[in-house]
């Protein structure tokens, strides 16, 4: 640890040294002879516009690149880092700036997972743990429990688990990206009173952001990057904003800009007060015709989401729009699509082009509906349409029946523009249009505005590139946590320079600060939420068997109950099977039929005489051997799990009839493997106390090892676990194995219980009443997540429900539609928030 | 930059393509010739007929699998629809109701339970294996509660001139040609316009495709991911009707095993096209080489095992391939 005096002036050795780092990508310089020198124990800011290198820099000293050219020093001595765990070994920790945490587990977890604590045999030392995250919160000065579910947890309380999990790993420097960039401005004022005292402690901070403010506010010295050059390192004192935007700029417009003046009408789209969540707090906003807007901005400043407020993809919470004088409220973009709106996302990849499909199907899918009657295409005027479309736009090359994704960047932009051509569009939403694209298409893109705007179209022009804003817009607005910062109604005045500066610091007098109370009620909410739908799967239980019960009273007779326990177990045991691999191994299609292959293969083993022993370990192996092919078709054919497992389940089917040779292997005289099924110790039947047996040791292993905290981790969030260096191979292949091996067993119980095995293969009816336990199991647990008791629990209530029902008079025949019912009610329960629609990998 | 690579590919590289784009098809015909040496009464015309005739009621079901694959979701319904629809079909023939009662309700029955898997899988977000799954259940319970656990319901016990006009559809002939082939070309036809020539196929292909573009760029995604499920109902009831007027009987479950070939025979389908898609062509002829090796196999004296087996085994194969296709 340094002591407080070495902190004035730069430490004799800086903790981190970069020596003329340079490094190329085809095309591109993206840094050139960058050296830098971090000292011990101070804040120092990486500034500069995107695609200064910033990011790259910061890539190579967390291994994810490795430099052409330099070296880098940590302590003093010479590394080489080749990749991301290599870079932490050696005491460079990174906090992204969308933390990635697993938001099922709690604090403990997420913070550790990675460099878990263990005891003998791979045990989970809980308590040790629990007390080095909350050593590790202490420095970051949370106020929540390291206990807390990181769900249930405020985005900035989300940031202090991400540093106190980067402080568990002792790191010789810190970096922070963009730390407050979906902070509030309270929210980001804590955070610096953290970073400052994480200083006091002798933590050395790498500090990324494009808010200079806050940035003179909070660090000791400045580097600032420019077209992949360091420009500068200074001291931060003394320095003012003005100056560090000229460091940030200072470069000649370096390309013509094809402005032209188009004259300007009347008002087109009113904007009053628009609020949505914390990404908007109330924003004014005139677009007139033939005007193009620039909205100005940085990381997190809400341009984006206004954008997609205005298209209806996000809810506004507040505040009127009206397009033309009549007020627009869109439900979701095509309702927005027909009131005028069109809209070119910021990511063109993900949420612009459909990549796989031709320049066509994209050109023409918004307005299909012009080239169609009663739905009926007319293929020869829509080709047409899309051909002049791909003329007007000089799209390269010039061919409709190219895959979007072979096209260049540029060409790709001027597909998802060139979509909005041929509707009635009034308003164009340009988000972030000229990210990632060469130079000529630029050009194109800025000219299809210019063209727009002559049509009477009004353009809103979102880009944090500020120059092109500063070149191509008629008015500019800037915008800064949500807020409008500043309208800048005489272009000439809108320089890059200016634009950065309100970009990047408040200085405007803060008018609707009640907006941002909105986003502290959520928490709570959540946690009302969680509780609501976890107690009320356990009351709605406990109800169906009171109202059985009251229908049935035999049903609580003792007899009753321990019949039901051994019906119930034997499914539980399948239950249990499906669980483990589901936890990790994506989904199992063919669980049931691998348990009926392994009641036939046990049967057939005693038939054989080779008994009760050999029975079980064939069986049990049966099962462990399909979860391992399972799990290579997964992971290294990488066939999705649902298809794999499907085709698994008819080649397990074939193979089950093909042992049994169509007929049921029925046991007789064998009392000790019956006694496995069948048996009672006491009035308990034995396969209950197996399946309690088993459920505890499977409890254990899931959630009290290293190895289950993992399963869960790569299952729920494998991004996050892989940043962790958890990969997911062997954690999936252990959850697939591990499960087939618990399916196999489930199978010899089978046997057992039902005197042999049916002829039937029946795969997919075990696995109907596997699913609903285990999603209906999943909803009792805190975190909604699957879980063996819950599953068990879920298997006997099962049991019960269907034994209940046939009490009361209800045929057996419509159990099967039960059960189907309660899969699907349980999947629903877990899906009252996210509403997307239910689509699965099956490529 | 890729047309460039294209042009310079050396003539093995060339070859290569060419097997991968036909070797399927090849492989194809290759397990088809080996039962024809096998038993020389595989390629005789009756059979091949016969098998046709047969493969109709796959290949519509398949269709409609097809639909709602191609856009990412999955339906284990189809055949347990097409079981009810049939059996529908089959009481109300037994209850001497008019023709087109006894053909409407059943298709209305299939629009119903489509439109529930729609509404469940694409509004309530439910994943589709699971709502499908406990949409199969529902129906069989509903089954075996109506036919009192599964009682057949036979049309021979029928007056000849009440059932003449219904088993035409399955058993008649229109000149050389099986009415069901005739059925079965049609469906073909229309389907053919449905995913090439209409607003709704555009819509989703790019819902496959992209759903979070297609969702920005104005496509109501909900609206047209419910539509392949409805779709799906609408074409697995025209299946079940087509099959009870084929076989004359009506067992509860009966359908069931058109699952795994209406999944076999979308995922081979997906190998005779060029870039591994879900086309109404390939699951054709997917289906067409399902029948094929079924009959084959029975020819053989092999029976149901051999076929889950295999079927099975393709599936995995064809996706084996597809990926290989896909990262070239």
């Amino acid at each position: 640890m340094v002591s407080p005096e070495t902190l004035s002036a730069p430490a004799v050795q800086p903790a981190v040294e970069c020596r003329s780092i340079r490094k190329s990508f085809p095309g591109v310089v993206a840094l050139d002879d960058v050296s830098l020198s971090i000292a011990q124990g101070e804040i120092h800011a990486l500034l500069g516009q995107n695609g200064a290198g910033k990011s790259t820099l910061v890539k190579i000293l967390t291994g994810v690149y490795q430099a052409d050219a330099g070296q880098i020093f940590i302590d003093g001595k010479e590394v080489r880092l080749r990749d991301v765990r290599e870079a932490e070994a050696k005491g460079i920790a990174i906090v992204h700036q969308d933390q990635q945490l697993i938001a099922q587990f709690d604090v403990v977890s997420n913070a550790l997972l990675g460099n878990e604590i263990v005891r003998m045999g791979g045990l989970l030392d809980r308590k040790t743990m629990r007390l080095r995250v909350q050593e590790a919160l202490d420095r970051v000065q949370a106020e929540f429990s390291p206990n807390a579910l990181v769900r249930d947890l405020s985005v900035a309380q989300r940031a202090q688990v991400a540093i106190a999990a980067a402080l568990l790993r002792n790191p010789t420097a810190l970096i922070l990206d963009e730390p407050t960039a979906s902070l509030s401005d309270k929210e980001a004022e804590h955070l610096f009173e953290i970073i400052r005292s994480l200083r006091a402690q002798g933590v050395t901070i790498i500090y990324i952001s494009h808010y200079l403010d806050e940035v003179l506010g909070l660090v000791d010295r400045i580097s600032v990057l420019r077209d992949g050059r360091l420009v500068a390192t200074t001291p931060a004192a003394g320095v003012s904003r003005g100056d560090i935007v000229k460091m940030i700029v200072g470069r000649e417009v370096s390309q013509l800009y094809p402005k032209e003046e188009v004259p300007i009408g009347s008002p087109l789209l009113e904007v009053r007060g628009l609020a949505q969540g914390s990404a908007l707090r109330g924003v004014d906003l005139t677009v007139r015709r033939g005007e193009i807007l620039g909205i100005a901005g940085l990381v997190g400043a809400g341009r984006s989401e206004l954008a997609l407020t205005l298209m209806g993809a996000l809810k506004r919470d507040a505040g009127t729009v009206s397009i033309d004088g009549r007020p627009s409220n869109p439900s979701d973009p095509r309702v927005a699509n027909e009131q005028g709106f069109a809209l070119i996302p910021e990511d063109r990849r993900q949420e612009g082009l459909i990549a796989d499909l031709p320049v066509r199907e994209n050109l023409t899918l918004s307005n299909i509906a012009r080239w169609a009657t009663f739905g009926l295409l007319n293929p020869r005027l829509e080709a047409g349409a899309a051909r002049e479309l791909v003329d007007r736009l000089a799209i390269q090359p010039p061919s409709i029946k190219t895959l979007a994704r072979n096209l260049s960047g540029g060409n790709q932009q001027k597909v998802v523009v060139g979509r909005w051509l041929t509707g009635d569009s009034r308003v164009f939403l340009f988000d972030e249009p000229t990210t990632g694209v060469d130079v000529g298409s630029k050009i194109e893109i800025y000219r299809q505005m210019v063209e727009l705007a002559r049509s009477g179209a009004a353009v809103i022009f979102i880009s944090s590139d500020f120059e092109e804003i500063s070149a191509m817009c008629d008015r500019t607005v800037v915008m800064r946590r949500g807020r409008i910062n500043k309208v800048i109604d005489d272009q000439a005045q809108a320089t890059p320079e200016a634009l950065l500066y309100w970009a990047s610091g408040s200085a405007a007098p803060e008018t609707a600060e009640a907006a941002a109370t909105q986003a502290a009620r959520s928490p709570m909410q959540a946690v009302l939420d969680t509780m609501f739908s976890r107690w009320s799967t356990i009351a709605g239980m406990l109800l169906t068997v009171a109202v059985i019960a009251t229908l049935a009273p035999q049903f609580v007779g003792l007899g009753n109950i321990f019949d039901v326990l051994k019906q119930g177990s034997v499914l539980a045991f399948i239950a249990l099977g499906l669980t483990v691999v589901l936890i990790a191994g994506g989904f199992d299609m063919s669980a049931g039929a691998a348990s009926q292959f392994a009641a036939n293969v046990a049967a057939g083993t005693l038939i054989g005489g080779f008994g009760s022993a050999a029975a079980i370990g064939l069986g049990g192996s049966l099962g462990l051997l399909i979860g391992v092919i399972n799990a290579g078709l997964i992971l290294f054919l990488r066939i999705p799990a649902f298809v794999a497992t499907l085709g698994m389940m008819f080649v397990i089917m074939g193979a089950t009839l093909l042992y049994n040779g169509g007929q049921a292997l029925t046991l007789s005289d064998a009392p000790g493997f019956f006694f496995l099924g069948q048996g009672y110790v006491g009035p308990v039947p034995f396969v209950f106390i197996l399946l309690v047996a088993f459920t505890f040791v499977l409890h254990v292993i899931l959630k009290e090892t290293r190895l289950g905290l993992r399963m869960y981790a790569v299952g729920q969030n494998a991004a996050a676990a892989a940043l962790r260096g958890v990969g997911l191979k062997q954690y999936a292949f252990a959850s697939c194995a591990l499960g087939g091996l618990v399916l196999g067993l489930a199978g010899v119980f089978l046997a057992s219980y039902s005197y042999g095995a049916s002829a039937l293969a029946t795969g997919i009816d075990f696995l109907i009443s596997a699913l609903a336990a285990t999603f209906l199991g999943s909803t009792i647990s805190r975190a909604g997540e699957l879980n063996v008791i819950g599953t068990v629990v879920a298997a006997i209530f099962l049991a019960s429900l269907s034994n209940g029902l046939i009490l009361i008079g209800v045929s057996s025949q419509a159990l099967p539609g039960i059960q189907g019912i309660v899969l699907v009610l349980s999947i629903s329960l877990g899906l009252v928030r996210k509403r997307s629609i239910g689509q699965i990998l099956i490529f | 930059m890729q047309s460039i690579a294209a042009a310079k590919r050396s003539p093995d590289a060339f070859l290569l393509d060419q097997l991968r784009a036909y070797g399927p098809v090849i492989g194809m015909l290759a397990v088809l010739l080996i039962f024809a040496v096998l038993k020389p009464s595989f390629l005789s015309a009756a059979n091949i007929g016969n098998v046709l005739h047969q493969s109709v009621i796959l290949i519509i079901m398949s269709f409609g699998l097809a639909v709602v694959m191609a856009m990412r979701g999955v339906d284990l319904s189809i055949a347990q629809i097409a079981d009810g629809a049939g059996l529908l079909a089959a009481v109300l023939m037994l209850h001497r109701e008019p023709l087109w009662i006894v053909i409407l309700v059943p298709i209305a029955f299939g629009l119903i339970a489509g439109l529930i898997n729609g509404l469940l899988t694409a509004y309530a977000g439910i994943p589709a294996i699971i709502s499908t799954l406990g949409m199969m259940f529902v129906i069989r319970s509903g089954e075996l509660l109506m036919t009192n656990g599964a009682e057949p319901q036979i049309l021979f016990t029928l007056p000849r001139g009440l059932t003449r006009d219904f088993l035409f559809i399955g058993q008649g002939s229109i000149g050389p040609v099986s009415a069901l082939v005739v059925l079965g070309i049609v469906v073909f036809v229309l389907m053919m316009i449905v995913t090439n020539l209409t607003t709704f196929a555009r819509r989703a292909r790019a819902v496959g495709g992209n759903s979070r573009a297609a969702y920005l760029a104005g496509v109501n995604v909900r609206a047209v991911f419910a539509g392949g499920f409805v779709l799906a109902g609408l074409l697995s009831s025209i299946a079940g009707v087509a099959l009870v007027a084929r076989t004359s009987i009506a067992v509860p479950r009966g359908a069931e095993p058109y699952l795994l070939d209406a999944f076999a025979a979308v995922y081979l389908g997906t190998l005779l096209s060029r870039r591994a898609e879900i086309t109404i062509w390939g699951t054709l002829l997917g289906g067409l080489f399902i029948t094929f090796l079924g009959n084959g196999l029975t020819l053989l004296g092999l029976g149901a095992p051999h076929r889950y087996a295999l079927n099975g085994g393709f599936i995995l194969l064809a996706m084996a391939v597809g990926a290989l296709k896909r990262n070239q």
